[in-house]
């Protein structure tokens, strides 16, 4: 059994493969380069899911160096690719092959049998998204996870703009790169604090960042750990957790860097899905549970993660009540559910962030290729107003969707109940427990469950209840078992995966029936849930507050069903009116997004680009004109002596004789003769 | 009676004033070789002059290998001029400016 470490690196590897044979021969095969990808993400799965049950068994955690590639002499830092398997990188493999796998399924129904073309490119970057994100799982050193971070921001432009020949995907792709790419500016000078202050980028072990900052924190060790700017070490910590939170702050679109997400809807349906459950996305939620054990250390770190979590998913809810487009309501569905993720790291629960990122990568993705689906059959029509009364003609899509749906609105026993009142949960136990701001975040992430509830159904309601609005909701197109069966597999999986840690009835069924925390207390000496309960109290000062998990239960329950409720009496009617014109310029407001994006074109037309303007004039005028200045007068001064250069003998010689003279003359005076 | 050395020494001066006054006026080649040979020889009558002052004959023999050295130099000197003469058909030093064209 344990050979399957030894092969641990070809999870990753199988869809580089996929990759090469989908760009190089991908025309010459029969589905495009369809069938090489799901091959390839079925062995990840497999392999991933075998090394997860190896890793359930007695097994130790793996890790491994695979490549050196810079080796420091002396104290200078050795720069290395390795492989860390741990409860946590092992779950995260499995979900994103997992929906890696059902997304490629998914495409032969939604790209092939639809006649696109291009598709070798297509495949090809599916399976380059899939590598990097599996790469960056699995990767056991912040470097390389950066490196990988990277690709996987180039692989979502590659494919939001894979219909390059329209307009608005190019733009949506430039502008999802960039946006994120701005985040990563900040992760990469975090990547080098990190070098900088600890010599190593690893995450496990003994020489690891995280261990050795918890020792200088704790005064047992640290030497070795180098401040700058005069900080102390908290202080110091503090900032580097922040620059590598802008880096999180792109990837996962939170406050304010948002804005990328919604507009890259523009891509392929499948693609959507993978980029919002499985890769891109989850990678900056993923790298803080990763280094978690650094962002225990600070609790200034975890206020700023918890407020801007619980904002997101206040904010992002909001916006997805008014949004016409089914893809819509999804995208800001899943910046309020990352915002969510990111309350729950902040409020130092960390397996309940985990738990919510499983879930949610379950019910979104199927959510999204239930979308897929219902864009099938309205022949790409998107606009909820034109659809209704799809349910009976869709059943299979119907039933996964409203499992899907139900699962993100939290109604209990579906996955997403679980996960976000753990969230809630462990927010408010540590808030109550001496943080108060964290009970900031709370409120937040609480009303945001209301508003979930409501903007789900009003999408279930308008996109499936009611009278069909249009010929084609009439008459919908059929899909297919290859549409069908990553449906039923993800709507199965969205209904029964919370039962792994039903944290509500902790009371009932005692701690060790909570599969997921029981699984993240164990692995990696220092780097599992245990240790980081107790370095969040010590360190960081958070306490649990005791309160029973049925009423914080029954509070994000409740409001839920409010939520719903509120959707079934305004839309599950035969003739559904836009109930919410009536908020007027309030809804206008949210329908432009807060102004968010106006706010960040103004940002860099209005005051970037002058600012540039300015400082380009600075020097072209000042700094090039004090070179120039010198190069002139130079150039000037040089043609002036160039003129007693004539060539001629005669003056030359006289000048000789002058000189001489004048020697004479200087000597004379010096020596005293005259 | 001896000739007292400062004699000699306004003479060598007379003879080098006349040289370096060629070289200062004439555009002849030839007349500046003359020039160059009329400063060498007052030179070598400082040499000689001096030699003889002090009674030893250093600075005559030496004043040999001065003259041998201006037969050279003049040998080179008809060279170039004749190569002056072949590029420009005349031997006026004003004319040849450059050191390539």
């Amino acid at each position: 059994m344990a050979w399957i470490y030894d092969y641990a690196p070809a999870i990753a590897l199988f869809p580089l493969v996929s990759f090469l044979v989908s760009l190089f021969l991908g025309r010459y095969m029969p589905k495009k380069g369809a069938l090489g990808g799901i091959v390839a993400t079925g062995f990840s799965l497999a392999f991933s899911v075998w090394a997860l049950v190896h890793l359930a068994g007695p097994a130790e955690p793996y890790h491994a160096t695979l490549y050196t590639f810079v080796t420091g002499a002396g104290d200078a830092v050795t720069l290395t690719f390795g492989i860390l398997l741990d409860p946590l990188s092992a779950l995260m493999l499995v979900i994103v092959s997992l929906i890696a796998f059902l997304v490629h399924i998914f495409s032969l129904g939604y790209m092939n049998d639809e006649g696109e073309t291009g598709l070798p490119r297509y495949y090809a970057g599916l399976g380059l998204f899939t590598f990097s994100m599996l790469a960056f799982v699995y990767a056991d050193n912040l470097l390389m996870a950066f490196m990988f971070f990277e690709l996987v921001g180039l692989c979502s432009y590659l494919l939001i703009g894979f219909w390059f020949r329209e307009d608005a995907p190019p733009s949506a792709a430039k502008k999802a790169f960039l946006v994120t790419r701005f985040g990563d500016y900040f992760f990469l000078i975090g990547v080098v604090a990190v070098l900088g202050t600890f010599g190593t980028a690893a995450y496990a072990g003994e020489h690891s960042f995280i261990h050795m900052a918890e020792a200088a924190l704790t005064g047992d060790g640290g030497d070795g750990v180098r401040t700058f700017l005069g900080m102390g070490e908290q202080a110091w910590f503090t900032v580097v957790g922040m620059l590598v939170l802008g880096g999180v702050i792109g990837k996962s679109a939170q406050f304010p860097l948002h804005t990328w997400l919604p507009d890259a809807m523009e891509g392929p349906t499948p693609v959507s899905a993978l980029i919002h459950a499985a890769t891109m996305v989850a990678a900056g939620v993923y790298l803080v549970a990763r280094m978690y054990g650094f962002y225990a250390l600070s609790p200034t770190a975890l206020g700023v993660i918890a407020l801007i979590g619980g904002f997101t998913a206040l904010f992002a809810a909001t916006m997805g009540v008014v949004k016409q487009e089914l893809k819509q309501v999804l995208a800001y569905s899943t910046i309020s559910q990352y915002g969510y993720m990111m309350l729950a790291l902040g409020g130092g629960g960390y397996v309940a962030a985990v738990f919510h990122l499983t879930t949610h990568a379950v019910f979104k993705a199927l959510l999204f290729l239930g979308a897929g689906s219902v864009i099938i059959a309205m022949h790409h029509n998107e606009n909820m107003w034109d659809m209704g009364g799809l349910k009976d003609r869709m059943r299979i899509t119907y039933l996964t969707f409203l499992s899907g749906s139900l699962a993100l609105a939290g109604i209990v026993p579906f996955a997403g109940f679980w996960s976000k009142d753990e969230v809630l949960y462990e927010t408010l136990v540590h808030g109550l427990g001496g943080r108060p701001l964290l009970l900031l975040g709370y409120a937040m992430g609480l009303i945001a469950v209301f508003f979930t509830g409501f903007y789900t159904f009003r999408m279930v309601f308008l996109t499936f209840h009611g009278e069909p609005r249009t010929d084609v909701a009439e008459d919908p197109e059929p899909v297919r078992w290859n549409v069908k069966f990553p449906l039923v597999v993800l709507g199965i999986g969205a209904a029964v995966v919370g039962f792994v840690n039903m944290g509500v009835l902790k009371n009932v069924i005692g701690d060790a029936n909570l599969f997921l925390h029981e699984w993240l207390a164990g692995g990696v000496e220092g780097l599992n849930a245990h240790h980081y309960t107790e370095v969040l109290e010590t360190v960081a000062g958070y306490h649990a507050a005791g309160l029973s998990p049925f009423v914080a239960g029954a509070a994000s329950l409740g409001l839920a069903v409010v939520g719903v409720l509120a959707a079934y009496r305004l839309y599950a009617v035969p003739e559904p009116v836009p109930h919410l014109e009536r908020l007027g310029s309030v809804r206008t407001v949210v329908m432009n997004n807060y102004y968010q994006d106006e706010y960040q074109v103004w940002l860099a037309t209005g005051l970037t680009a002058p600012l540039a303007r300015v400082a380009d004039t600075f020097d072209q005028g000042v700094i090039d004109g004090v070179v120039n200045g010198i190069s002139s007068v130079s150039l000037f001064a040089a043609g002036r002596f160039r003129r007693i250069q004539t060539g001629v003998v005669t003056n030359y010689a006289a000048l000789l004789t002058l000189g001489l003279v004048v020697l004479l003359a200087f000597f004379a005076y010096v020596g005293g003769w005259i | 009676m001896a000739i007292l050395p400062q004699f000699y020494i306004v003479l060598s001066a007379g003879v080098f004033c006349i040289g370096l006054f060629g070289i200062l006026t004439r555009r002849n080649a030839l007349f500046f070789l003359m020039s160059v040979e009329l400063m060498l020889n007052a030179g070598n009558i400082n040499l000689v002059a001096f030699s003889f002052y002090y009674g030893n004959l250093t600075g005559q023999v030496f004043s040999l290998f001065v003259i041998a050295l201006a037969a050279a130099e003049v040998a080179i000197g008809i060279g170039i001029i004749l190569v002056l003469y072949r590029n420009f058909e005349g031997i006026d030093v004003t004319e040849a400016t450059a050191m390539r064209w």
